[in-house]
């Protein structure tokens, strides 16, 4: 068991490594998309505070609340860019025959497929969402006491692997169908609309989908709810942070069963 | 022992057939037409240890999907694979642990960094001990003087270079099987030169086993004793390239200069084809007679200052069993 922890730990670390060191020898060209980064997301939380400083609260949330929220769900986000984004490029790995190489190497395909790729443009979004957060916690006033703290890493961790796993699941479909671009354009949009504000201020239907069908919720409305201490019509019979980690960790297991399933219908590509 | 055993082995691709224009877009958006393409049909072959099998076909005869259904890339149709007694598919970590593959037209060394760093994650993945590293590592700068670019980053290197660093980066685990996919394709002759030297040398020194898809001839000559064809999906010919030869070809030449002129010249067994001054060509079977027999009947009636015979070009046979 450690043995093979140790293994994979060690491919691993130097899968990372590689990549690290492929994206360097380009460092210019993602100067520009460094720079890129945190005016969009900025622009989006000025855009939060005008509207409910004009307006009013949004879903019953205020603006402290709101970037409270927005600041974890964009956290999740962050780490999703740097560990996983690879799960975008499915189609073209399938397309381009990418998988050939995995498979022919005697460790596990999802494995290679998720440790393969570090991204370090992704590490400007995680900059931001801490920024972000930070900033937010300190207009709720928020109390970083040790049980807070480690709620807080819990929610990430699980958070992260939710949002992760579904982007794999839908994604995986490309094993199927060789592409899945506009999958992946559709489903960032909707994450983004539904991580990143309130989802009560959507039509109750969609909230249930949301809770139990594909539970994107618990990315960073339920926690940040249950953080807040706001009541949401929501009761989960453990600790949330727990709950969300539980959850991420299940959407993980999926999502590798749906990757599995996808592979045996891998056809390669052409010499 | 066989170390390989493929038997009634099957792939089938449904193809998307596509119609033409706008309509037939439309049409096949609703009800797409999907025809089912027989890439494999029914192959049957086993390969013995230590064997350097040449595995040759025109393009699109089902070559690579063989190979790649033989590592456990493709799932079959139908049929089993055994590799050294185990499926691909069934337990494809243990297979893949014993085999190397090597696809002439991709490389599996990281593009921008050295090529060194591919071989050290390849150590990690299989778990090579350093002895053994290092051990493999010397008989590979022997072989194919790879300390010579093992710190040049791969896309800098040439296509020979980039070749023999996938070829090392195949062995570094000691594979028992090696699949050679093209591993000569776009070479030139001093690269292909050393590739061949390089898979009888393994042979020799390993005792590895050798598939090797190719289209060039030359290497089926220079390494191959045994010779599998294989034409829409199916094996046409499997043996000896001698025996593959004269079977589809057992005619030859006998190319005669006479000192002489002489309208024509005439053998019950060898037909005149070709006359040009005083140089004829008369074509013979061999099942039928031999050259020598030929030559010493035509001695008798002629006055013959020269003579030579022509073998069959082996790429004739090839192109003539591609053509059935």
């Amino acid at each position: 068991m450690i043995k093979g922890i140790k293994y994979h730990f060690s491919v691993a670390v130097y899968y990372i490594k590689l990549s690290v060191l492929k994206q360097l020898e380009y460092s210019l060209g993602i100067l520009g998309t460094i720079i890129m980064i945190p005016l969009i997301y900025a622009t989006g939380i000025l855009l939060l505070y005008f509207m409910v400083e004009n307006y009013q609260a949004l879903g019953g949330w205020t603006f402290p609340q709101l970037a409270f929220l927005y600041g974890l769900g964009y956290l999740s986000h962050g780490f999703m860019m740097v560990f996983s984004v690879q799960n975008w490029w499915i189609g073209s790995y399938v397309i381009r025959g990418e998988f050939d190489r995995m498979i022919l190497r005697p460790i596990s395909v999802f494995f290679q497929f998720s440790v393969r790729y570090f991204n370090i443009i992704g590490l400007m979004d995680v900059v931001v969402g801490i920024t972000i957060f930070l900033y937010a916690c300190r207009l709720v006033e928020f109390q970083w006491t040790l049980i807070n703290i480690m709620n807080i890493s819990l929610i990430i961790c699980g958070a992260t692997l939710i949002r992760s796993a579904t982007f794999t699941i839908f994604c995986s479909s490309a094993f199927w169908t060789k592409r899945n671009e506009s999958i992946v354009n559709l489903l960032n949009d909707f994450m983004e609309r539904t991580t990143l504000y309130p989802i009560s201020i959507y039509p109750n239907f969609i909230q249930v989908i949301l809770t139990f069908i594909i539970p994107i919720a618990f990315i960073s409305f339920y926690p940040s709810s249950y953080l807040l201490d706001k009541n949401v019509g929501l009761q989960i019979p453990i600790n949330m942070a727990l709950w969300v980690l539980m959850m991420g960790l299940g959407m993980f297991f999926l999502s590798k069963a749906v990757f599995n399933l996808g592979l045996k219908k891998y056809e390669s590509a052409g010499s | 022992m066989a170390i390989i055993e493929v038997e009634n082995l099957v792939k089938e691709f449904k193809v998307q057939k596509k119609k033409k224009g706008i309509k037939g877009s439309l049409s096949s958006l609703i009800k797409p037409e999907r025809v089912v393409v027989r890439a494999v049909d029914n192959m049957n072959f086993s390969i013995k240890k230590g064997e350097i099998v040449g595995y040759i076909g025109p393009n699109g005869a089902g070559k690579s999907t063989t190979i790649k259904m033989m590592t456990g890339i493709l799932y079959p149709t139908a049929g089993t694979i055994r590799i050294d007694g185990i499926s691909p598919h069934k337990d494809r970590k243990q297979v893949v642990r014993n085999i190397g593959v090597v696809f002439g037209q991709r490389t599996q060394l990281y593009w921008d960094l050295r090529v060194g760093e591919t071989f050290e994650l390849l150590k990690r993945i299989y778990n090579i001990d350093n002895d053994l590293y290092e051990e493999n590592i010397n008989i590979m700068n022997d072989v194919l003087d790879i300390n010579s670019i093992m710190d040049t980053p791969v896309r800098q290197l040439s296509l020979g270079q980039r070749m023999r660093g996938d070829l090392a980066a195949a062995m570094l685990h000691s594979p028992s099987i090696l699949f050679l996919d093209e591993p000569t394709i776009g070479l030139d002759i001093q690269g292909k030169s050393a590739i061949r030297k390089f898979i009888a040398e393994i042979n020799r020194i390993k005792g590895t086993t050798v598939i090797l898809t190719t289209h060039d001839l030359d290497d089926v000559e220079y390494l191959c004793k045994r010779l599998m064809i294989i034409n829409k999906g199916k094996l046409v010919e499997d043996g000896a390239l001698q025996t593959i030869i004269d079977k589809i070809s057992p005619h030859r030449y006998l190319i005669v200069d006479l000192t002489k002129e002489t309208r024509e010249l005439k053998h019950p067994l060898a037909k005149t084809v070709k006359q040009e001054g005083l140089r004829f060509w008369m074509k013979f079977n061999r099942s039928e007679t031999s050259a020598t027999k030929v030559i010493s009947e035509l001695l008798k009636n002629y006055s013959i200052k020269d003579f030579s015979i022509k073998e069959p070009e082996i790429e004739e046979v090839i192109r003539e069993i591609y053509k059935r």
